[in-house]
């Protein structure tokens, strides 16, 4: 037998993203991970997880080649018991300490731990996409990502901080500069992506994110003009303000419906962002475009939604396959890149996978 | 047969030609690489099968799947060892979940009760004291003395007679619904609605004795290291997730909760009976008292609903209950004692400026 072919011939050519395969066979997954949870109290769920972001991956083109997902169930099994120890258990026990102290030292241990809380989450949410990235490969080369998980977590804080504030309205520029953070960071083998701010910056966010605040405030007035009148005969005939299960029914609805509301007056602005923050990221000479209009974002949601609430939630590797279809068919590459030549990614990737993350519930996918 | 080869040290994609020899998949790529079947790790890629060896190797290696079936019979015996290995791991996650659902469910229920009386007193006294704290920002004590004075008097002596180490406080408070419960160490608190709502005096010294009954038999105790072992148990398995799977645990623990409190209730309607006929009172107060409950609009909507999400049994049932155990005895409180009781929250109480105060 001959030996190894040479490689095949090097240059720039173009980048295509793609994602192939159909959704139907998510869908099944589905109703396998939500039977598998419901027999093992739901510790299957690292496993179930793994086994979605593999086939999702696995559907994800890069040119003629797929993308493959590394991580493994018991490395996220792992991470969250970590979390446990590290976060949940230290937490019980202050909580439960407190209750031997006055009302003033619970203040004083308490506060400083909420907000310390918040720089967790912003570490969580660091960790995770540097879990994700070094699981991540492409023709065996890993993805990977600089940067300090601690500065995140305390630009996290302070960003969350800065929007309190600011009533909002620092959120947009915040978000922004965060997953510029985290894009910038990211390197594919040996090659760094970059985040150019000033070319994020051309996609406006503001008008949209006014859009969504505007009548995010209308919708939740209306809201409390709702319920208010549902309790009003009670509370007119001096009874007690405990919601009667009639009652009840028209506050969850209404709580429901605002939801829905949500989704809708803010797709403008989740449209923008994510066009914003695409038109930043750079790789060499590739740049990237997300033609994505608020319309479609809205049907999008409404119709996740939907799925997820007939079926209790049990739909979501199936709304995960559609959303990662939905972005990927609307991802614009120009520029080209050199894709035979990129070397492996130096260094070892993290033992254990985004337990902090999933401690707090923002792993997304 | 043609493959593609990536060494995992650049993203280089080279046409190798792979054959299989004893079981050993065989190319050549920088010199003989051989990769015996027995390792290897195998992914499908829609058409393609995308091959890696065991551990952290990254080099990969990219065969159309026909060309696979073809090459190997290994294929199959794959295909079965990952199923065979997947059904292992749920059988043991399956039997790990078995084993804390039985923890949860039957264990911790059945520990509470021991555990509670095993809790020094004076450790629930301090639970009870820190507690009561901070349930008194919510629900201030009424301001008539007299009143105060007649509802801790009968404390006491349901007290002495139950024979527990706890010394029992009454205390009316102001809080915007009709109950009565008792925290860890012994104090009971009853609110004014539930106060106005009483009819008589043998009405709410049954209440009392009820939320004496639980005092003596730990039961708030019981229902703290109850919850606390759901809790930290339950959490523990689902994390705190907000995926419906994960809430569907917890409701079932809350409900599990939930039927165990409805146990202690009814016990303690019994005791509290009790209570009262040693100390040579009536404790036919209790059943028109459930059946008052039944009657107040709040409580017209579905008992058998409410029963379900509530901790107390259905109160037409346990008016029934307690009629059939009833026996006549003394009053309560004097005729004096009773106006000063019905007066004692009566005065001048504002909870939109008890609000605004807190700010």
């Amino acid at each position: 037998m001959s030996d190894a072919m040479p490689a095949a011939a090097g240059g720039e050519g173009p980048v295509v993203l793609s994602q192939r395969g159909q959704l139907k066979s998510f869908a099944w997954l589905s109703l396998r991970n939500g039977l598998l949870n419901l027999i093992t109290l739901t510790l299957y769920r690292f496993w179930g997880k793994t086994e979605v972001r593999r086939r999702l991956w696995a559907t994800t083109y890069l040119n003629d080649e797929a993308f493959e997902y590394t991580g493994r169930g018991v490395e996220l099994f792992v991470g969250f018991l970590l979390a446990l120890v590290v976060i949940a258990l230290p937490f019980l026990c202050l909580v439960f300490g407190a209750q031997f102290l006055g009302p003033l030292f619970t203040l004083v241990v308490i506060l400083p731990f909420y907000f310390f809380l918040f720089f967790i989450v912003g570490l969580g949410r660091f960790t995770a996409f540097r879990y994700l990235a070094t699981r991540s490969s492409w023709r065996g080369v890993r993805f990977n990502i600089r940067g300090s998980a601690r500065s995140f977590g305390l630009a996290w804080l302070g960003y969350m901080l800065l929007s309190a504030i600011t009533l909002g309205w620092f959120w947009p520029a915040a978000e922004r500069r965060l997953s510029g953070r985290l894009w910038g960071g990211l390197s594919f083998g040996d090659r760094d992506f970059e985040f150019r701010i000033d070319e994020a910056r051309r996609e406006k966010i503001y008008g949209a994110y006014t859009v969504g605040w505007i009548f995010g405030i209308i919708g939740y007035v209306v809201f409390i003009v709702v319920i208010t009148g549902a309790m009003a005969p009670q509370l007119k005939a001096g009874g007690s303000p405990t919601p009667t299960l009639a009652e009840m029914e028209v506050i969850y609805a209404a709580a429901f419906l605002l939801a829905l509301a949500y989704s809708v007056v803010f797709s403008p602005f989740h449209a923008a962002i994510l066009r914003s923050v695409v038109s930043g990221i750079g790789f060499g000479d590739v740049r990237f475009k997300l033609r994505v209009k608020w319309f479609d974002m809205a049907g999008l949601t409404l119709s996740n939604i939907f799925f997820l609430t007939i079926t209790l939630g049990l739909l979501m590797p199936f709304v995960e396959a559609r959303t990662r279809k939905f972005l990927i068919g609307r991802l614009e590459t120009s520029g080209g890149a050199d894709l035979n030549a990129i070397g492996q990614a130096q260094g070892l990737p993290p033992r254990f996978g985004e337990g902090i993350a999933d401690a707090f519930g923002i792993a997304t996918i | 047969m043609e493959a593609r080869f990536h060494d995992g040290r650049t993203t280089a994609s080279r046409p190798v030609k792979v054959w299989v020899e004893d079981e050993v998949l065989v190319f050549h790529a920088d010199g003989e690489q051989r990769w015996p079947l027995e390792t290897v790790r195998v992914e499908m890629v829609d058409d393609r099968v995308r091959v890696a060896r065991a551990g952290d190797d990254p080099a990969r290696l990219s065969i159309a799947l026909s060309d696979w079936r073809d090459l190997t019979e290994h294929a199959v015996r794959h295909h079965r060892a990952v199923r065979r290995r997947e059904l292992w791991l749920v059988g043991a996650l399956a039997t790990s979940a078995a084993v804390i659902a039985g923890v949860v469910f039957v264990g911790i229920p059945a520990a509470s009760g021991p555990l509670a009386r095993a809790t020094p007193p004076d450790l629930e006294r301090k639970i009870g004291r820190n507690l009561g704290g901070q349930v008194s920002l919510a629900f201030p004590a009424c301001k008539g003395v007299a009143g105060q004075a007649a509802l801790h008097g009968l404390g006491q002596r349901l007290g002495k007679t139950s024979g527990t180490p706890f010394d029992i406080r009454v205390r009316a408070v102001h809080a915007p619904m009709v109950n009565a419960f008792a925290l860890p160490g012994g104090t009971i608190m009853v609110t004014d609605q539930l106060i106005a709502l009483a009819a008589d005096p043998a009405e709410l010294s049954a209440v009392i004795a009820h939320e004496a009954a639980h005092v003596e038999k730990r039961h708030v105790m019981q229902a703290v290291w109850r919850s606390f072992g759901f809790g930290v148990l339950l959490d523990a398995v689902v994390g705190g997730g907000t995926g419906a799977g994960q809430q569907a645990v917890l409701l079932l623990g809350s409900s599990t909760n939930l039927r165990y409190g409805r146990a202690s209730e009814a016990e303690a309607d019994a005791a509290g009976q009790d209570l009262l006929t040693e100390q040579g009172l009536s404790s036919q107060g209790m059943a028109p008292f459930f059946q008052r409950l039944v009657n107040t609009s709040e409580s017209k909507n579905a008992g058998a609903v409410k029963e379900l999400i509530s901790d107390h049994p259905d109160s037409q049932r346990r008016a029934a209950v307690s009629r059939a155990r009833a026996k006549p005895g003394a009053t309560a409180f004097t005729p004096t004692e009773w106006v000063a009781i019905k007066a004692t929250c009566k005065d001048g109480y504002d909870p939109l400026k008890r609000v605004r105060s807190l700010f």
